[in-house]
């Protein structure tokens, strides 16, 4: 247990201290340090993006979910890969626009794109409102990893506690240069400790991998399909688009001080060409997941099956590699989340002109993010616990909004827009905590986006009607402040 | 629209179907492996030739303008 508390507490360290050697200087201005001055080449890139799909979900969620669902968990597959297909062909325009119009944010892109401030601020409180419980889940992730592995609950509340002021301490120094150094070291480990897992649990438990399914299929047959259930198809189709929206749409703020920070967008097209295959690492925990349906109780707590089997399975110091590689998948993505909140914060809520000032509230709303979030995750981790469930299907209500935007003559007004995400995000609200059991499996989302896209359309006819032509379209509006 | 941008389209199509493919989504293996596994993994490793095919498409029209 010492050997493991040793080793948890030094990956803690190590990847607060590479987070430090990312800058050797602090960033002189918000853009410097929020999108690294726009000079990101392939290899930075890629483990930016990469940082951002494998999260503690990944790493421990996905063995849980293929644990109690079986095949089911195969319905985050698709998305990245499609969701990546259609940024291939959006990267340029993106890209072009982003640099020459000095966006750094999605509330920077809308707000631009529509001549509208409110869209702008209302984007970015949305933003900050519905990502913040992911924030809290990467931390209290960290505490659950530490506390299932020492049996410790004090030992998981120092380590929410350490990490957190690690992510913070190097988020301040060297922003999204810090984000993309840390993101190296996470998913080399990450891949090694995972591919270890995947001979060693199923050889260990069945003598291998196509053993292991081969008794799956004739002891649990239903774990290979997706059936009638909490999980079926409607459940498994419309939760992936939702996802593939999302991603394809860029709705997630996070995701923007990333593809903003590219050298070129042939550097963006590049990843996107690459990122499917990368993806097939997920299938890694799903499989180690399918291990602990022949292992495990039904009913054992879903989310730890990948520490326990490894724990059953690995000698000390390994099982130690698989805890640092945990903290990682929970870390590194925090620290990405942190900057995508303070940027939305610092550029489209608090408003100042002065670049210094802007500067320093960015850098006050990382502290502040982050500490409310620890926090919450020690004294009420339950709290947020609602929130997240808007995570996704809030967040992808700014899809119409945002594919839109690409165009060169928008096409819609901001008032039609901001109708649209009101009513989108009322469904949403009311389907996932009013009426759970309204839209059957249906992903809220989706039904969320139906009526968004519905409004848009009528208040655009209505627009239309009572407006003169010539006061719908200025194709390009003023420029951002970068 | 050109028709290089449906070329990923049909990784796209066999990923999005998955689930509702009869001879997919059943029990039994292929490989050793859950049929659905293999299905996902083989159209997740097409996307990748597919966007390259596109991209090849794209450079040599943006050549011949």
């Amino acid at each position: 247990m010492t050997t493991i508390l040793v080793m948890t507490f030094t990956g803690i360290a190590l990847i607060g201290v590479l987070g430090f050697v990312g800058r050797r200087r602090p960033a002189a201005d918000l853009s410097e340090w929020a999108v690294g001055g726009r000079r990101f080449g392939a290899l930075s890139m890629w483990f930016l993006q990469a940082g951002e799909v494998f999260t503690t979900f990944t790493f421990l969620g996905m063995a849980g979910l293929a644990f109690s669902g079986g095949v089911a968990a195969l319905y985050a597959l698709p998305y990245v890969p499609i969701g990546y297909m259609v940024l291939f062909f959006l990267a340029k325009r993106l890209w072009s626009l982003g640099k020459e119009r000095g966006y750094l944010t999605q509330g920077d892109y809308l707000e631009d794109r529509y001549d509208s401030k409110l869209l702008g601020t209302v984007a970015a409180v949305l933003g900050v409102v519905f990502v913040l419980p992911y924030l809290q889940l990467q931390i209290t992730g960290l505490g659950l990893i530490v506390q299932l592995v020492t049996g410790d609950s004090a030992s998981g509340t120092l380590s929410m506690i350490i990490g957190c002021a690690l992510v913070v301490a190097f988020v301040l120094w060297a922003g999204l240069h810090g984000v993309a150094m840390t993101s190296y070291f996470k998913d080399i480990v990450m891949l090694v400790v995972l591919a270890v897992l995947l001979i060693a649990i199923p050889a260990h438990f069945s003598g291998g991998v196509t053993a292991m399914f081969h008794r799956i299929d004739a002891l649990h047959p239903e774990m290979l399909t997706i059936h009638a259930g909490p999980s079926d198809q409607v459940w498994f189709t419309t939760s992936m688009l939702v996802s593939m929206v999302g991603v394809g749409l860029m709705c997630l703020p996070h995701a923007w001080p990333a593809v903003m920070s590219a050298r070129d967008p042939k550097v963006l097209r590049r990843n996107y060409t690459w990122m499917p295959l990368y993806e097939l690492c997920l299938l890694m925990p799903i499989i180690v997941g399918f291990a602990a349906v022949l292992v495990l109780k039904p009913g054992t707590p879903a989310n730890g099956i990948l520490l326990t089997l490894s724990k059953q399975v690995l000698p000390t110091w390994a099982t130690g590699l698989v805890v640092v590689a945990a903290i990682a998948t929970a870390m590194v993505p925090a620290a990405g989340i942190l900057i995508g909140i303070s940027s939305l914060v610092a550029r489209n809520i608090a408003r100042v002109r002065d670049e210094r000032k802007q500067f320093w509230i960015n850098h006050g709303t990382v502290v502040a993010a982050c500490g409310l979030s620890l926090l919450l995750a020690i004294y009420r981790p339950d709290l947020l616990a609602n929130l997240l469930l808007l995570t996704y299907s809030g967040t992808v209500q700014l899809a119409p909004a945002i594919a839109l935007g690409f165009l060169a003559r928008r096409p819609v007004g901001k008032v039609a827009v901001l109708a649209g995400l009101f009513v989108g995000e009322l469904v949403v609200v009311w389907l996932t905590f009013w009426q759970k059991g309204l839209a059957g499996n249906v992903n809220a989302g989706l039904v969320g986006l139906a009526a968004n896209i519905a409004v848009l359309a009528l208040a655009t006819a209505a627009e239309r009607l009572t407006t003169r032509p010539s006061a719908q379209d200025t194709s390009e509006p003023m420029e951002v402040r970068a | 629209m050109r028709p290089y941008h449906l070329i990923p389209a049909v990784p796209a199509l066999g990923l999005v179907l998955m689930p509702f493919l009869p001879f997919v989504n059943t029990d039994g293996l292929w490989f050793g492996l859950p049929r659905m596994l293999v299905w996902g993994a083989v159209w997740c490793v097409m996307c990748t030739p597919a966007l390259l095919l596109t991209e090849r498409l794209m450079n040599r029209e943006e050549a011949e303008k």
